[in-house]
């Protein structure tokens, strides 16, 4: 098999690729992730300020890990 | 505090984290796994069922990524520039959010295109680079990939640079046809001396077609993942961006005099 | 007089007071063009493929330098901001800053082809006539790009650089076709010969000019 080496490498390249970039996604994830839970921390600071009547409270339930 | 100022004043409910996962994040993995059967499906076809072509040996197999890789980069990019129109004219973020997503996704492939073409040009031709029609085309796109994504990571996420990108990217596909003609009038009258064989394909038995169409459909499938991904992460940012600005000016407002960020 | 008319009165007078934005592409030009001398030896070749070559890579150099200043002076000031206050709309303020951008390139340009003829061993005869349209058409189209873009050059962090990356493949069709076009202009042919290349470069210019047209109130604005 000639030239077999030039194939290995083009598709190894293309998955290393592909998967470089997925893990790109998954940091850029994780530090939006933590930008929603420090934001969470200061809307409840905000709820607890101006107490219970002008703030409403997240509609969805405390993130779950 | 009167009822008016108290709804300004509250802020959009975080999107839990669940939901930052991706909206519909049954319909996200549904898609992964639809994706990765294809993927499956077509490198079988790739390594086992097509056969080898006489004049090039074994290293023409990598036309079968080659190939769907440049039509997802062209695909992309005609995703940047109707969502950079839609931006233009609705005015509505999502739009700019798809674009840039596109873009990120769409360089990608033209990359793996451009990278794939070296490599199978280098055993058969000789050479790791020509400037044949379809390859030079190519990397011009390549190049303006390259501007668009440095105007959007230069720069803070201001409307106006997102209008400025939407520009780029409208002007900048109604370039390419331009460009092809170009460039293949360039290359006819003064061939290159490769003459590829990409024009045509010559793809003389019907299993390598169907390898191809497998391969192209993976390939877009694969793009689709990706870019729905891409596209929920931005769509976060930018309800995070809002809910943020909405907290500080909630704490402005309560008087709260601690600092921003 | 029109708004469209006032706006390239002032830029051609601000030139004409010591503007410096001619003498700059000028001066790029002939420093683009004695660099390729010396890279391509052309001291001892009589070759139009290497002048036209030479002369479009020394018009897109110096344009692109060209463009980047030539929003410079007026962000400087801030002038951008009475423009936009003005009631000129958008558009009109496109026509206007993309005649006077043409019209400083094409006096650059004569005297990069005088420089040109001089470095490259060519002579002053009819060919140059043939090649004048080809120019024209390439300035119009580069400034047509370049005004468009260098708009908001100056918003984002990435500053000058970003200018170049995007016009230069964008320019490519025009660049491709016009060196043709002027090769076969300085080796004789006639216009009817390399049509094919006008028209691209045409069809490059109106596409160009249009979407600047359409598109330039969404770029414009102030840092």
């Amino acid at each position: 098999m000639e030239h077999f080496g030039y194939l290995f490498a083009a598709y190894s390249i293309i998955f290393a690729v592909i998967f470089i970039y997925v893990m790109f996604l998954r940091r850029r994830q994780a530090a939006l992730d933590a930008e929603l839970a420090r934001l969470e921390a200061r809307l409840g600071a905000l709820a607890e300020k101006s107490g219970a009547g002008n703030s409403a409270p997240p509609a969805d339930s405390p993130p779950q890990l | 505090m009167d009822t008016a100022t108290r709804d300004y004043l509250t802020p959009d409910p975080l999107p839990s984290v669940s939901q930052t996962r991706g909206k519909g994040n049954n319909r996200g993995s549904w898609f992964g796994f639809a994706t990765l059967a294809l993927m499956i499906a077509a490198l079988f076809m790739i390594f086992d069922y097509v056969p080898t072509e006489i004049d090039e040996g074994i290293v023409q197999r990598i036309f079968y990524f080659h190939v769907p890789c440049a039509w997802v980069a062209f695909a992309a990019f005609g995703l940047v520039a109707v969502a950079g129109m839609l931006y233009l004219w609705l005015g509505d973020q999502i739009w700019d959010d798809l674009g840039y997503a596109g873009a990120e996704t769409g360089m990608i492939f033209c990359t793996l295109m451009l990278v794939s073409g070296s490599l199978w040009a280098r055993p058969i031709w000789g050479v790791w680079w020509t400037w044949d029609s379809r390859l030079t085309t190519t990397f011009i796109l390549w190049l303006m990939y390259c501007g668009y994504l440095m105007i959007r990571a230069s720069a803070d996420d201001t409307p106006q640079i997102a209008r400025f990108a939407a520009v780029v990217g409208i002007v900048a596909a109604l370039d390419v046809p331009i460009v092809i003609v170009s460039v293949r009038l360039w290359r006819t009258i003064h061939p290159a001396v490769l003459v590829t064989k990409q024009g045509g394909h010559g793809l003389q038995d019907p299993r390598m077609i169907a390898t191809l169409l497998v391969s192209l459909a993976a390939m877009t499938a694969l793009w689709g993942w990706l870019l729905m991904i891409r596209f929920a992460q931005l769509r976060t940012r930018t309800r995070l961006n809002t809910v943020a600005m909405q907290i500080e000016f909630a704490h402005a407002a309560a008087g709260d005099q601690r600092p921003i960020g | 007089m029109s708004a469209f008319a006032a706006v390239i009165r002032k830029d051609l007078r601000l030139e004409l007071r010591g503007g410096q934005s001619i003498l700059a592409l000028l001066a790029m030009s002939m420093l683009v063009l004695v660099v390729l001398v010396f890279a391509l030896d052309a001291a001892r070749i009589r070759s139009a493929d290497t002048a036209a070559g030479a002369l479009w890579v020394a018009m897109v150099f110096s344009g692109i330098v060209g463009a980047t200043r030539a929003l410079g002076a007026e962000r400087e000031n801030g002038a951008i901001r009475g423009l936009l206050l003005s009631p000129l709309d958008p558009a009109t303020l496109y026509a206007a800053k993309l005649a006077a951008a043409f019209i400083f390139m094409a006096v650059a340009e004569a005297g990069a082809v005088i420089l040109m003829v001089l470095f490259f061993n060519l002579e002053f005869n009819a060919s140059l006539v043939r090649l004048a349209p080809v120019l024209m058409l390439g300035a119009l189209g580069f400034s047509a790009l370049a005004t468009l873009l260098s708009a908001a050059t100056g918003h984002t962090r990435a500053g000058d650089m970003i200018l170049p990356v995007l016009a230069v493949p964008m320019f490519t069709p025009a660049l491709i076709a016009g060196v043709k076009a002027s090769t076969a202009a300085l080796s004789g042919a006639s216009l009817g010969s390399m049509s094919d290349w006008l028209k691209i470069m045409i069809a490059f210019d109106v596409l160009f000019i249009t979407a600047g047209y359409l598109l330039f109130e969404h770029v414009v604005g102030e840092d």
